[in-house]
C-alpha cells in the first residue's frame, strides 16, 4: 500500500519525453524495469551456460582436429605430386558447416565464400556448378541465393564430433550421385586460432583427372585402384574439413556466448542503476510529502 | 584378389565402412565399447531438384526411430 502511493509519487520526476499521463507512465516504469532486470538476468545466465558447455567440447574438438588434420595433409601429398594437366572446367562445390545457430558468423563465412567462388571473375567456374550442402544452416542461407545449383543436402552432422563414418558416407552419396564434375572443391572454415577462423578450401581431383596426370602416370595402376584411391582421398579429405569445421563452430559459439554474457551483464548494471535511482527518488519524494504535512499541522 | 566383385556393389568406401564394423565388432568387450563410438553416424540426406528438396531420408535406416524431419524444405 505504502509502495503503491510511492509509486504515485514518481509523478513529480520530470519525464524526458514530455509530459503526458504522467501517473501512469512512471509507475509502468518501475514495474517495466524490474521486469526487464529479471528478464536480462535469465538471458544471462542462459549465455553464461552456453559458454561453459562451448569451452569444454572446444578442448575435445581441438584435440580430435589435431588429429583429424593428419589425415587431410597425408591426403594431399599425393595430389602435390601429381598435380593434374589441364584446369578443371567443372567444379563440385562441398560446403561445410552445421545444423544449430548462437555460432557467430560461421556459416554465413562459409556460404559468402562459395558465392564469392562461384562468381569469381578471375579463375571462372560454371554457372551452374553443382553444390551439394552439409548442414542445415548454410542450406537455407545458400537455397535463398543459388538454390538452383543445389544437388544434395546433408544434416545431422555436428552433433558430437565428425566421425570418418560420416565423411565416408557423404563421400559414398556424392560418388553415387549422377554428378558430373572434374573436381571437387571442398568450402569449411579454418581454425586460425581459439578466437578467429576463415573460410579455406581444399581440392580433391577426381578419378580421370587423376589417371591423366604426368605423375600418376609414371606408375601402372589398375584402374580399379585408381578409382578406390580417388573414393578414399573424397573421403579423407571431407573429414579432415568436418572435424576442423567443427573446432571453428565451437570456438566460434564459445566467443559469441562470452559477449553475450558480457553485453548482458552491462545491461544488467545499467538497469539496476535506474532502478535504484526511481527507488530513490520515490522513497525522497514520500519523505518530503510526509514533512511538507507534519509541518503544516 | 584382382577379380573383385564387391566394386559392382558399393564404392571403396561403403567397403571400407563394412570391413571396420566388422573389425569393431571383433573387438574384447571393452575395446569394443570405445570403438562403436568411431562408427556412429546418424547422416540424413535429400536430393535437390531445380531448387525444391526432396525427401530427407536416413542414411542408415534401422537408426530411424521414428522422429524423422517432414520432407521438403
Amino acid at each position: 500500500m505504502l509502495a503503491r502511493s510511492s509509486l504515485a509519487r514518481i509523478a513529480s520526476q520530470p519525464s524526458p519525453l514530455g509530459a503526458a499521463p504522467k501517473t501512469a507512465r512512471n509507475m509502468a516504469t518501475l514495474r517495466e524495469i524490474e521486469l526487464r532486470l529479471k528478464s536480462v538476468r535469465n538471458i544471462e545466465k542462459i549465455t553464461k551456460s552456453m559458454k561453459m558447455i562451448a569451452s569444454t567440447k572446444l578442448a575435445k574438438a581441438q584435440r580430435a582436429m589435431n588429429s583429424g588434420k593428419q589425415y587431410g595433409l597425408a591426403n594431399s601429398e599425393i595430389f602435390q605430386h601429381a598435380p593434374s594437366e589441364a584446369p578443371a572446367k567443372r567444379k563440385l562445390f562441398i560446403v561445410v558447416s552445421s545444423d544449430k545457430g548462437l555460432c557467430g558468423g560461421i556459416h554465413s563465412s562459409v556460404s559468402k565464400a562459395t558465392r564469392r567462388a562461384i562468381a569469381d571473375t578471375e579463375n571462372p567456374v560454371d554457372a551452374d556448378s553443382p553444390i551439394m550442402v552439409i548442414g542445415d544452416k548454410s542450406k537455407s542461407q545458400l537455397a535463398r541465393v543459388v538454390s538452383k545449383n543445389l544437388a544434395m543436402s546433408f544434416n545431422q552432422i555436428g552433433r558430437d564430433i565428425p566421425t570418418f563414418a560420416d565423411a565416408a558416407g557423404v563421400a559414398d552419396l556424392v560418388m553415387k550421385s549422377n554428378v558430373q564434375y572434374d573436381s571437387i572443391v571442398i568450402v569449411y572454415n579454418k581454425f586460425i586460432s581459439a578466437v578467429s577462423y576463415e573460410p579455406a578450401i581444399i581440392e580433391v581431383v577426381n578419378e580421370n583427372s587423376l589417371k591423366e596426370s604426368a605423375g600418376f602416370r609414371a606408375y601402372e595402376m589398375e584402374d580399379d585402384v585408381t578409382r578406390d584411391l580417388a573414393e578414399f582421398s573424397l573421403a579423407n579429405a571431407i573429414y579432415a574439413a568436418l572435424v576442423e569445421g567443427h573446432a571453428c563452430e565451437q570456438s566460434a559459439r564459445r566467443n559469441a556466448m562470452d559477449n553475450a554474457s558480457k553485453n548482458a551483464k552491462d545491461m544488467i548494471d545499467r538497469l539496476t542503476m535506474q532502478y535504484n535511482r526511481g527507488r530513490q527518488a520515490a522513497i525522497t519524494n514520500e519523505l518530503v510529502d510526509i514533512i511538507t504535512g507534519a509541518s503544516a499541522l | 584378389m584382382s577379380s573383385a566383385t564387391w566394386r559392382n556393389v558399393f564404392t571403396y568406401n561403403k567397403y571400407a565402412q563394412i570391413t571396420a564394423r566388422a573389425v569393431r565388432q571383433s573387438l574384447k568387450e571393452s575395446e569394443r565399447v570405445v570403438a562403436e563410438k568411431r562408427g556412429v553416424t546418424a547422416l540424413k540426406y535429400q536430393q535437390w531438384e531445380n531448387g525444391v528438396g526432396g525427401q530427407q531420408v536416413f542414411l542408415n535406416p534401422e537408426e530411424d526411430k521414428g522422429v524423422g524431419k517432414s520432407a521438403a524444405v
